[in-house]
């Protein structure tokens, strides 16, 4: 069962050198049904991940690159008069794909973010009075420069939520660059990735990912993570999050080939899954979200 | 996951285990007992062929698969019941009919859920075993069965994993003394129908065959070999056991047919205070056997009468009530002579004699009469004839009522009953009064219990002859034929028999020594000691008993419908406590697997390495595991317990697991 996704694990871990760790939180959010967002500046490899995770499942792939005067139409899809038939033509734009690259998603407006968020969460994207189901697995990656960047509309908290995990690449260390100067072109390296696994294998190990054991005791923990954040931020962890947290910690325990979730499960997605969700915090403006998940994680006793 | 749950679905269907087969099997061989002796004999025959039939076939694969034959084979047993009673009527071709239909069953079962069937229907046969016998080791056997389909139930639902034989006997000893306390609140409490716990469900048959109101020939030997219990009998305030023979007074004859004597239908009352009172009297305490009739017994001869009772014409005890269920009275019997007054009335009776006697057996009669004239010489010379000649047997063979001179003169062979009867009407013939008296003779001593046990096989018939002088005197004619039997019961007195060679032979001499070995004699007394501890505290517990109980606790007689309220009170109460404790010891199961996981963590941490609140057991391993190599392999193993015992799905026998985990928390540390 967890073969496949070894094997579709260490092939990412060949292109992306020394990111392991934000490797694997990519794979199991895909692994989770959850959409992944990943924060991080220019030039770190956030393409190149999202492709090599695409090629390596044999996905339909569509990239597209948000900026401020795109419109909901583009990314949609719209209808146009065909002379032929007399008639208008529904024309699906580049989110019909079973993975979507988003890049710079917090360089378009508001109007379009929100547009492609409900195409997130429903997988269903309604037009004219015609719902249009999106194809299985449907995973979004989706890209951000940091907030202080000029020209950015940072997404707002409600539609942070809705993806399942954020994660940051950084520049790799010393080691690894080196090997990168040194190895191969990426790009060619892109080209050269054999799919490791059909879209039905990934649907059926997603399947299985619900299924793995989340005993009392777990989710005793689990709750009081949720409850701790709730009593020490004015915006707490949604339930929302609290199934995410859920899920992506069983998606880490099958990558690691167990059937039950443990604490170090939840620790190891945790700051993934709440950082994003942690980030908005009024009262305590200095603080990342990163720093109050970590301070969560690191005070929230196992019960 | 979804393998285990194809696996238990699939286990519904298949064919049962052979060990809980062989629990059910023995389990129904115990509800057995009670059906030999009051079901028709065919029924439980049966139902043992159906058991061996099942072990037969089961192996070999063999199913009862046509409906055709199942309904021919059922028709069959009901055809059968119906031609052997009658009617489908009544307790006994019920019980019947339901031991016809579980033989069936057993020979038909096959799945898992026919499996549950048989233990239910085991069940309602221990039921039904109580409705037919409630003595002691019928009680016993039934106990004995309803524990073993516990055992087979809980065996089946564990499935057959090797070495997993006494675990469910284990678990079904727990539950029955769990269950015990309960069973003896509801044995105090619960509201009894007024007929005790020996509901007597067979009243329309004679249970007592021998002693009716009729005395005929062969009616008390076709008793000799019934071990049922008659009465017991104690002498309270007094350890000597009375002088001389016991002869226990049961009923007077006045009535005479040749060799058939009868009693009156209702006896006529008389009051007791003729009775010549005299210093040499015995109090007894008589605990009687249902018999469905009005008799009572008590030593030779009652003088202070037993409440509910009547004296009877002829100096008997004669109950108010049919004896239903078991009864216990005191009586105080008086071993001076008796009243001497004879009215006229009653000389007539005791001298009335039925119309067709032999001129042969007249002439007997009339040779004693012309010898002497005195009524003590005739019963003297009388005896005298019965001395020479006659034969004491079990077997005389048949008699008819007007046989007396068959008896007398060609075949002289019989039992007490022949020889009282015989004598009785001699001496009316000679012109002595004479009634007919029967009742028990002797009985067996119970070291053990201090009691007197008198069985249907002590049943014994005498005279009584009214002399001048000395007034109704108690004549036997059997001590003349056979001069031991008076002194012991009866079947000590066969035993002597068979070794003088006087008797026919009626034992195999192994079992005869089997029998008389001092360990067997101890056992039996033991077993009727507790037979009678049972018979007077369990059995006799009804309702009247049961008030006097409830109002000595203080609780007063309220109506069965308040008592009721309050059992039901009571027994939701003791659900609530139990659910509740149950609920803490779930809890405290997974507090225990927390409990001993702090304390591996507190030794750790003493040893150096100490767990951060919020690191999970895995982290914590594995760290510790680095700060201390020497214990590294113990705390992998106790981590990966742990993890198992409260992280997994489905922790396999986590009973065990548990014991061994905190086994390994305990040695953690102490060797290093």
């Amino acid at each position: 069962m967890t073969d496949p996704v070894d094997a579709f694990t260490k092939q990412i871990c060949e292109v992306i050198v020394g990111k392991n760790q934000a490797v694997k939180l990519a794979v199991a959010s895909l692994l989770a049904r959850g959409h992944l967002l990943i924060e991080d500046i220019p030039g770190v490899g956030k393409t190149t991940l999202a492709q090599a995770l695409a090629r390596s499942l044999a996905l339909a792939f569509q990239r597209i690159q948000f900026t401020s005067d795109l419109l909901p139409a583009d990314i949609l899809g719209n209808s146009i008069f065909d002379r032929g038939e007399q008639r208008f033509v529904f024309h699906r734009g580049p989110l019909f794909a079973q993975m979507v690259l988003i890049d710079e998603v917090n360089r378009a407006t508001a109007k379009t973010q929100s547009a492609l968020l409900e195409a997130m969460e429903e997988h269903r994207i309604s037009i004219d009075g015609v719902t249009y189901e999106l194809p299985e697995p449907f995973f979004v990656i989706a890209t951000q420069n940091p907030q202080h960047a000029v020209g950015t509309f940072p997404l707002p908290e409600s539609q942070l939520d809705r993806f399942l995990m954020r994660i940051e690449l950084g520049v790799p260390d010393r080691a690894s660059e080196r090997a990168m100067l040194l190895g191969m072109d990426r790009r060619d390296m892109l080209k050269e990735l054999k799919p490791v696994m059909n879209p039905r294998t990934l649907i059926e190990i997603q399947d299985n990912v619900r299924k793995v054991h989340a005993s009392p005791a777990l989710l005793d923990y689990l709750q009081d993570l949720l409850d701790a954040s709730r009593q020490r931020h004015i915006t707490g962890l949604s339930p929302r999050a609290g199934l995410a947290l859920m899920h992506a910690s069983q998606a880490w325990a099958l990558m690691h080939g167990r059937g039950m979730v443990l604490p170090e499960d939840i620790q190891a997605v945790g700051i993934a899954v709440m950082a994003h969700r942690l980030g908005h915090d009024i009262e305590q403006p200095g603080q990342s979200g990163r720093t109050l998940a970590d301070n969560l994680l690191h005070s929230v006793p196992v019960p | 996951m979804s393998t285990s749950m194809s696996k238990s679905g699939s286990m519904r269907d298949r064919s049962i285990p052979r060990r809980p087969l062989l629990w059910l099997a023995a389990a129904l061989l115990f509800t057995l007992p009670p059906m030999f002796g009051s079901l028709v004999r065919w029924v439980p025959y049966v139902f043992l062929l159906a058991l061996a039939m099942k072990f037969w076939m089961e192996p070999r694969g063999y199913r009862l698969r046509f409906a055709t034959l199942k309904l021919i084979l059922a028709a069959m047993g009901l055809f059968a019941i119906f031609a052997s009673y009658g009617s489908l009527k009544g307790v006994e071709p019920g019980i019947s009919l339901l031991v016809v239909l579980v033989s069936l069953k057993v020979l038909e079962a096959h799945t898992a859920r026919e499996f549950q069937v048989m233990v239910l229907m085991g069940w309602v046969l221990c039921l039904c075993g109580f409705f037919l016998s409630q003595d002691f080791v019928i009680a016993l056997s039934l106990l004995t069965a309803f524990a073993l389909l516990l055992v087979a139930l809980i065996q089946f639902y564990r499935g057959s994993s090797p070495g997993a034989f006494w675990p469910p006997l284990g678990t079904t000893g727990k539950i029955l003394v769990q269950a015990a306390p309960l069973v003896v609140l509801l044995f105090v409490l619960f509201p009894r129908i007024n007929t005790g716990l020996r509901v007597d469900f067979r009243a329309n048959r004679l249970a007592n065959p021998g002693f009716s109101d009729r005395l005929s020939p062969g009616s008390i030997a076709a008793l000799a070999n019934s071990s049922e219990i008659a009465f017991r009998a104690e002498f309270p305030g007094s350890t000597v056991t009375p002088p001389g023979s016991l002869y226990w007074r049961g009923a007077v004859m006045w009535n005479c047919d040749g060799l058939e004597w009868r009693a009156p239908y209702v006896p006529v009352s008389i009051s007791s205070r003729g009775q010549s009172s005299s210093n040499n009297t015995i109090r007894q305490r008589i605990t009687l056997a249902p018999h469905g009739a009005r008799w009572m017994f008590a030593l030779d001869r009652p003088s202070e009468i037993p409440p509910g009772a009547i004296l009877a014409r002829g100096d008997y005890l004669w109950s108010i009530q049919t004896i239903r269920k078991a009864r216990r009275y005191e009586v105080v019997s008086s071993l001076g002579p008796a009243r001497k007054e004879l009215t006229p009335g009653e000389r007539r009776e005791a001298l009335e004699l039925p119309p067709s006697i032999s001129p042969a057996v007249r002439e007997l009669a009339q040779s004693w009469t012309t010898q002497n004239s005195n009524p003590r010489a005739i019963v003297n010379s009388a005896l005298q004839f019965f001395r020479t000649g006659f034969r004491y047997s079990l077997t005389p063979g048949e008699y008819r009522k007007n046989d007396l001179e068959q008896f007398l003169f060609h075949r002289r062979v019989g039992f007490c009953e022949h020889y009282a009867a015989s004598f009785a009407t001699l001496m009316r013939l000679a012109g002595v009064p004479a009634r007919v008296v029967v009742g028990y003779l002797g009985g067996e001593y119970n070291d053990l219990g201090h009691f007197f046990l008198v069985r249907q096989a002590d049943t014994h018939a005498w005279c009584e002859v009214w002399l001048p002088d000395s007034g109704w005197t108690r004549v036997d004619p059997t001590t003349a034929v056979a001069p031991g039997r008076a002194s012991l019961d009866l079947h000590s007195f066969l035993e002597r028999g068979i070794a003088s060679g006087q008797m026919e032979a009626r034992r195999s001499g192994f079992l005869t020594q089997l029998a008389r070995s001092r360990l067997f004699t101890n056992a039996r007394l033991a077993l009727e000691t507790l037979s009678y501890e049972w018979d007077t505290r369990v059995l006799a517990f009804d309702a009247d008993v049961q008030e006097v109980l409830l109002d000595s606790m203080g609780l007063a007689n309220r109506g069965t419908f308040v008592l009721i309220i309050e059992i039901l009170i009571v027994a939701i109460a003791l659900l609530v406590t139990y659910f509740g404790w149950m609920q803490l010891r779930t809890r405290s199961r997974a507090d225990r697997v927390k409990t001993s996981y702090e304390r591996f963590c507190r030794k750790a941490a003493r040893l150096g390495a100490r767990r951060d609140p919020w690191e999970g057991p895995s982290d914590f391993s594995r760290r510790a595991a680095l700060l201390l190599p020497d214990q590294s392999e113990r705390i992998r193993q106790i981590s990966d317990i742990y993890i198992a015992l409260r992280y997994a799905a489905e922790p396999a026998s986590v009973a065990v697991a548990l014991d061994g985990f905190a086994k390994e928390v305990r040695a953690f540390g102490r060797y290093r």
